[in-house]
């Protein structure tokens, strides 16, 4: 296992354009998400009478344990630059035809699939990871105070956070091995939201029993939008076994297509 | 002798095209195997179908009596077509990537630079290369975990005279080492001069396989010059000319068995001319590929 992950970084880690995105992507994430408290200050100044009368300085955005859901949220904004980084990785095997090279070497197709595999989990995990310390730090300086266990409640939202992530990089690893060419299937990735909501307004009207199933609705039902329960609305604040379940079933499904691509096509 | 390799009943289709149709083929070990045939003729599918790139229609191959798995082909060095590696990693980085692949002994990388002097070049980006290069970090590649079995197809491809001279060189030495070499190629000069056994293949199907030392046995044919104006009816009416014709300043002399150029060159004597050229035609491996190609041609018109 370790060395088959260890073949796949072996490419990346000489490779400047994984560093110059994925550089791109952590610092993002580590900027975005701890500057929440500075968006709400802009907004307040910009917008003129944001929050009503409510001392914008009392949201609790980073406070235990809301911080939690908030942060899983917007680290799942992100995505997409991880996205296209796999695409990348797995479109060059085709363009340069080294995944041809690398099974005549001796690397059977399901070894090459678990590679690539592998280093989408070192991508979610690292996510996770980096996203986790921040919501830690950020917590820690603007909590008022420090009520655990009860600031623990949400914190299941991280394993959702890192489920979203990697259900979505198996996506992008099946789009660029259906597709082969990485300028296509990065504009089809980028789109896949928008197909799957025209799809999905016109099922609406017939089967909407349906529309959680649908594979980015279930991807992003995991960690659902926390921030309407500022403006006093009914969120879901808890991960859904449903939810979880749906996003399993898909991410498989998505590598068992790009398994089933690679086995059956001449390379 | 021991198979390395058995063939049997391969065959591919793409679509409606028949790339290989049917092939048997056996190599044995210490064989440099050459595969001939004109382009498009199925030399790189079948070569495809053997690394596991390429999944057969139908028929099977074992490599040393086993059935194919990923792990023999990390003891087979295979370069196909042309050299492929990451553009943006270095040479030197490129074997090491490979090294992980075939687990092979990471110190070989240093031995097999310094064999096709490359070692200078290590560190440079593999698409910095010139086409020499490349071909030769492939062969590198191939030669990385010390294989019992090299396929080559097309080793010297668009390389300058110096570059082929080179790679010849490098593919005799290996041979020399008493290893299998299976060469795929449309150069027929290249295969006689480094290659044990040959086969021949034209569109799928296998027309031809044996020893290159069979080449060129069979009816003799000797040039003949001589400043003399009857030439053309005395070499007629010698008793061993099978058939003979003129070839601008020569004759071309085809004897019938039993006879060579000295009797020739006797009976010339006998009639008081002497030759200023007399030279026993060496038949090439090019005439038997040609000679083969037309007889398969013939045989099969109608097929496509």
């Amino acid at each position: 296992m370790l060395h088959l992950l260890k073949i796949d970084l072996k490419k990346l880690i000489d490779y400047r354009t994984f560093w110059v995105i994925c550089g791109l992507y952590f610092i993002t994430l580590i900027a975005g998400a701890s500057s929440g408290m500075e968006l709400v200050k802009w907004l307040d100044r910009t917008i003129e009478g944001f929050g009503g009368n409510i001392n914008i300085q009392r949201i609790p955005i980073y406070h235990f344990p809301d911080i939690w859901q908030n942060l899983a949220w917007c680290g799942g904004l992100l995505k997409i630059g991880l996205g296209i980084m796999v695409v990348i990785s797995i479109t060059n095997e085709f363009t340069y035809r080294t995944i041809r090279q690398n099974i005549i070497d001796g690397l059977s197709r399901e070894e090459f699939l678990y590679s690539k595999v592998l280093t989408n989990v070192t991508l979610s995990v690292l996510s996770s990871a980096g996203l986790f310390i921040i919501a830690v730090v950020c917590g820690l300086i603007y909590s008022p105070e420090y009520d655990f266990p009860y600031g623990f409640t949400g914190i299941e939202f991280f394993l959702a956070y890192f489920l979203e992530i990697f259900a979505f990089l198996s996506f992008a690893l099946m789009l660029g091995t259906l597709i082969n060419r990485s300028g296509l299937t990065i504009v089809l990735l980028l789109n896949s939201y928008l197909i799957e909501l025209i799809i999905k307004e016109n099922v609406d009207n017939y089967f909407p029993g349906i529309i959680p199933f649908f594979p980015l609705e279930s991807i992003m039902n995991l960690v659902p939008m926390p921030f309407a329960r500022y403006f006093l609305q009914e969120i879901r604040d808890y991960v859904t076994l449903t939810s979880v379940v749906t996003a399993l079933v898909w991410t498989f499904l998505f590598n068992y297509f790009t398994y089933l691509k690679l086995k059956k096509s001449d390379i | 002798m021991e198979n390395v390799l058995t063939i049997q009943g391969l065959t591919k289709n793409f679509g409606r095209l028949c790339a290989v149709n049917n092939l048997n083929l056996e190599i044995q070990r210490g064989q440099v195997f050459g595969m001939l045939g004109p382009n498009g003729s199925g030399k790189t599918t079948t070569l495809g179908m053997l690394m596991g790139v390429i999944n057969p229609t139908q028929g099977s191959f074992s490599w040393f009596g086993q059935p194919p798995t990923h792990h023999l082909r990390k003891k087979i060095g295979a370069v196909l077509e042309h050299p492929i590696f990451y553009p943006y990693l270095s040479g030197r980085k490129n074997l090491e990537l490979m090294c992980l692949i075939k687990e092979a002994p990471p110190e070989n990388v240093q031995k097999v630079l310094a064999l096709v002097e490359l070692s200078g070049r290590q560190d440079d980006k593999y698409r910095t290369y010139s086409l020499g290069m490349k071909q030769r970090l492939a062969i590198a590649s191939a030669l990385l975990n010390d294989p019992i079995v090299l396929i080559l197809d097309e080793p010297t491809n668009g390389l300058d005279p110096m570059g082929i001279a080179e790679i010849r060189d490098i593919i005799r030495r290996i041979a020399n080492d008493g290893k299998t070499i299976i060469l795929a190629s449309h150069l027929l000069d290249e295969v006689q001069k480094v290659c044990t056994h040959f086969a021949i293949l034209r569109k799928g199907n296998l027309v031809h396989s044996g020893p290159v030392d069979d080449v060129g046995k069979g009816e003799e044919s000797v040039e003949v010059m001589a400043y003399h104006d009857d030439l053309a009816l005395m070499l007629e009416s010698f008793e061993g000319t099978l058939s003979m014709k003129r070839e601008t300043q020569q004759f071309v002399v085809k004897m019938k068995p039993g006879f060579h150029a000295n009797d020739i060159n006797r009976y010339l004597f006998e009639k008081g001319v002497t030759a200023t050229h007399l030279v026993t035609q060496k038949k090439s491996l090019e005439k038997q590929f040609l000679e083969i190609l037309a007889e398969a041609d013939h045989a099969a018109p109608a097929k496509n």
